[in-house]
Order: C-alpha cells, then sequence, then structure tokens
C-alpha cells in the first residue's frame, strides 16, 4: 500500500512540458530517490508534489485522497508533506529556534510556550539546541540544512521531500546529511529525495529513479545505472570513463 | 546687537503663536509618516500579488503620485475642490495630499527592498502552509521593514521638512508662524535661521531615534 501514488503527471509552463506523464508510488517508510539531468524536472514534480506549483494534468494520491485536485486544503496538505529546500530558506530575520517555532504557532495554533518546547526538542535531535538562538547568518550551511530539517519535522510531517540536500555543502557534511536522513528514515520518516549527488543516492537507496526530459526513465540501483553502456542518455549522466 | 535683541524680545512674544505651529507641524508630520507607512505597506502588497493587473494598477499609483509636484495635489484638493462643492479643512487636504504621496515614495523603498528578498524563503513559508497574508505579513513585512529603515527615515525626515508647504492651503503650522513673526518685524534673516535650527533639531531628534531602532534590530546580522 502507497503512502504517495502518482498517476500520469504532466506540468508544462506556457509551451514548455516539463513533466510528461510521472507515475510513481512511494510505500511508508521508504527513501525514494529521484536523479536526472538540470531541467529532466525532478525538482518540477517535488513542487507539484506538495503544490507549490499546479500539475497541468494527472493525479497525486496522498493515501487515497488525489491531492492535484482543484480545493484540495493546501495548509493541511502541505502539513502532511513537508518541503527542505536546496538553499535551506530559512527566514534571516528570526533565530533557528523561532524559525521552527513560527509554523508551530501560527499554523498548528500551539502557544509560544508549547511551540518552544517542541522545537527545542527538535532541534536536540540535530544538536542544534545549543544554537537555537542564533540567527541563520550565524550558523554553517550544516547547521542550517539541520535547522530547515528541524523545522520541517516539528510539523510532523507523514513524507520529508528534500530538494538537492547536499548541493551547498562539502564533502564531509554531505556524508553527514547521508546518515542524517538514513536515521530519520530508521525512525519511520518516508522521505523523497532530488539529488545529483551519486553517493548520496548510493547511500539511501538500491533504486534510484531517474527523470530524463519529464518522465520516468529508468528504476534501477546506481551501480547498475553507472555500469550500463547500451543507454547513451544514463551512460552521459552515470558513466565515468 | 539690538536687533538681536529686538528679535528675541519678538519672539518670545510670539512664542505662544509659534509653540501652536510646531504642534500643527509635529502633528500633521506624526499623522502623515504613519498614514503613509500603512498605506505604503498596502501598497507593497497589492504590487506583489499574483494578479498582473493589480500589479499594474499600484505601479501606476506609485508612478502617478511621485511623478505629481506635492503643491500641485494639494492646491487641487484645497482649491480645486470647492468648485464641485467638496470642501475640506486645511489639515485634512494636507493629510490627504501627503499621505497619498508619501506612500507612493515608502512603497517604492520598500518595493525594492522586497526584490532583494531571497523567493525561496517565501517559497518556503508558502511549503510549510503560510497563507499568502501570513507569508506577506510574517516573513515578507519584517524583513522589507529593516532594509527599508534608512529609506524610510529619510521619508520621515522629509515630511517634518515638507509640511511647511501645507501654510499654502492655509495651515497655520510653524513656518506659518515664524512668516508671521518675520513679516511683524521684517528680521527676515533672523527668523528663517530660527526657522532652520528648529526644523535642524527636530530632524537630528528623528535620526538619533532610526539609529537605536536600527541598533536594537542589529542590521548586522543579516550577513
Amino acid at each position: 500500500m502507497s503512502i504517495l501514488s502518482i498517476r500520469d503527471l504532466t506540468k508544462s509552463f506556457g509551451t514548455q512540458q516539463v513533466l510528461r506523464g510521472v507515475s510513481l508510488d512511494v510505500h511508508p517508510r521508504e527513501i525514494k530517490v529521484l536523479m536526472g539531468s538540470s531541467g529532466c524536472g525532478k525538482s518540477t514534480l517535488l513542487r507539484c508534489i506538495n503544490r507549490l506549483v499546479d500539475p497541468t494534468s494527472g493525479s497525486i494520491f496522498l493515501n487515497d485522497q488525489d491531492v492535484a485536485l482543484v480545493g484540495t486544503d493546501l495548509r493541511w496538505l502541505r502539513q502532511q508533506i513537508g518541503f527542505v529546500f536546496q538553499q535551506f530558506a530559512l527566514f534571516r530575520h528570526l533565530t533557528a529556534l523561532d524559525n521552527v517555532t513560527l509554523a508551530l504557532r501560527k499554523i498548528r495554533g500551539m502557544s509560544r510556550v508549547e511551540a518552544e518546547q517542541k522545537a527545542m526538542l527538535e532541534l536536540a535531535k540535530f544538536d542544534m539546541a545549543d544554537h537555537a538562538g542564533k540567527y541563520p547568518s550565524e550558523l554553517s550551511g550544516g547547521q542550517k540544512q539541520r535547522v530547515a530539517i528541524a523545522r520541517v519535522l516539528a510539523m510532523d510531517p507523514k513524507i520529508l521531500l528534500m530538494d538537492e540536500p547536499t548541493s551547498a555543502l562539502d564533502p564531509v557534511k554531505s556524508r553527514e546529511v547521508s546518515h542524517l536522513l538514513t536515521r530519520l528514515n530508521e525512525e519511520g520518516v518516508t522521505i523523497i529525495c532530488v539529488t545529483h549527488d551519486l553517493t548520496l543516492a548510493a547511500s539511501l537507496s538500491n533504486n534510484i529513479t531517474f527523470l530524463h526530459e519529464g518522465i520516468i526513465h529508468a528504476q534501477d540501483s546506481v551501480q547498475a545505472l553507472a555500469q550500463c553502456t547500451d543507454d547513451p542518455i544514463i551512460h552521459r549522466f552515470f558513466g565515468r570513463d | 546687537m539690538n536687533a538681536w535683541l529686538t528679535f528675541s524680545q519678538d519672539l518670545i512674544a510670539q512664542m505662544p503663536l509659534i509653540w501652536l505651529g510646531l504642534a500643527n507641524t509635529l502633528l500633521l508630520a506624526s499623522v502623515i509618516s504613519v498614514t503613509g507607512l500603512l498605506l505604503g505597506i498596502f501598497v507593497l502588497y497589492l504590487s506583489v500579488s499574483r494578479n498582473q493587473w493589480v500589479r499594474r494598477a499600484t505601479k501606476a499609483y506609485i508612478s502617478f503620485f511621485i511623478g505629481m509636484p506635492l503643491i500641485v495635489l494639494l492646491f487641487l484638493m484645497y482649491y480645486g475642490a470647492p468648485q464641485f462643492g467638496i470642501n475640506i479643512s486645511p489639515f485634512f487636504v494636507a493629510v490627504i495630499g501627503f499621505t497619498l504621496n508619501v506612500a507612493a515614495y515608502n512603497a517604492a523603498y520598500m518595493t525594492t527592498a522586497y526584490n532583494g528578498l531571497d523567493p525561496t524563503e517565501l517559497e518556503a513559508a508558502r511549503a510549510q502552509g503560510f497563507s499568502e497574508v501570513q507569508v506577506f505579513r510574517l516573513i515578507t513585512l519584517p524583513q522589507v521593514l529593516r532594509t527599508s529603515i534608512p529609506a524610510l527615515t529619510n521619508q520621515v525626515i522629509s515630511n517634518i521638512k515638507d509640511s511647511s508647504i501645507a501654510f499654502l492651503i492655509q495651515y497655520t503650522e510653524f513656518f506659518a508662524r515664524v512668516q508671521e513673526l518675520a513679516s511683524s518685524n521684517f528680521q527676515f534673516f533672523k527668523a528663517y535661521l530660527f526657522a532652520a535650527l528648529v526644523y535642524l533639531f527636530l530632524v537630528s531628534i528623528v535620526v538619533l531615534a532610526a539609529r537605536v531602532v536600527q541598533k536594537r534590530l542589529g542590521l548586522s546580522r543579516d550577513g
């Protein structure tokens, strides 16, 4: 039974068709890794899933509810599906603690005290409790990443979407992200992760979904895809000459 | 020396009226600073709307009121409107005219600050479930206001100085009282020098207050 089921999803921006009929199932506690060259539609797919952009056609079933339909309660949907952005996108004018508490107070309706207690628990999970009073400009890239994840997980989403989580980090921090996502997954979080990072992809999943020009081109392990020589598209992306 | 003594005596004699004028100046400058900021924020909100017609209308508003000399707007309302049976007091003409003008400038300053925001912050807020109004109120506006403090401070300074033109529509503010003082004893240089020093004092208070606000907000943490 899938937690998320995408059927024939298309998305066009004007005359440019970015997604051309994507169908995908994500199971509870799975880490789904999406790869593909720039412009293949993987980030657009993530944005369609939590409706930051509206799909042109197709369905997105969260459990059994089609959340691609017009009239879907977006506030509810976005509490079910958290989104961590490539550049972390922390609110610059708020401390790490306030970044985490803001949605708890303004969307979940918690009191400040309740929200701060929950936020501190989340920050502590990511070793960020000591930095709760710092502003984003006072945090390193890895620390910002952890606050961004804590901010999303504080809302108890069913699914975590991650867009290029290691693109702004050095190799050491990238390995930390890999361990972090694996740990979260072991704790029961379902993750859909878009990445260009082969090492990260290989460490997260044995079944990579490879997109090309808006459709799913292949699904296999990183090792299998890297050894594929008869498909020029896959070979160009994964191949090591 | 005698001339200064005479001027001082006239100044002291006229002081009750000058105080009243100063109070009117401060009242007008305060009101238009607040109303101009609030309307400016509303115009900014409309100018970042997803509806292109709303955006175009707000751009037209900003261009129109920045392009139109304030004195023309005030004269239109004070001397022109009565021809259509509309009579508004000098104070309210000044408040309406200045508010429309100041809001256009404030909206332009804040739009510049808005353009410097990281759009992914706004997208991240939407992705968390915040409504468009909440994104504006909780994420956009606090950052835009902080970034715009120097420009908004300059606008408050302009409001204090420019309020002097309200005397041309019979609003007896500080400069109008100084005019009366000058024309009563023909000590124009001394009277206008006195006016300049008072305006300088008022502006200095605004500048100091703005510095305190900037320091408290810790603008350095933007880094």
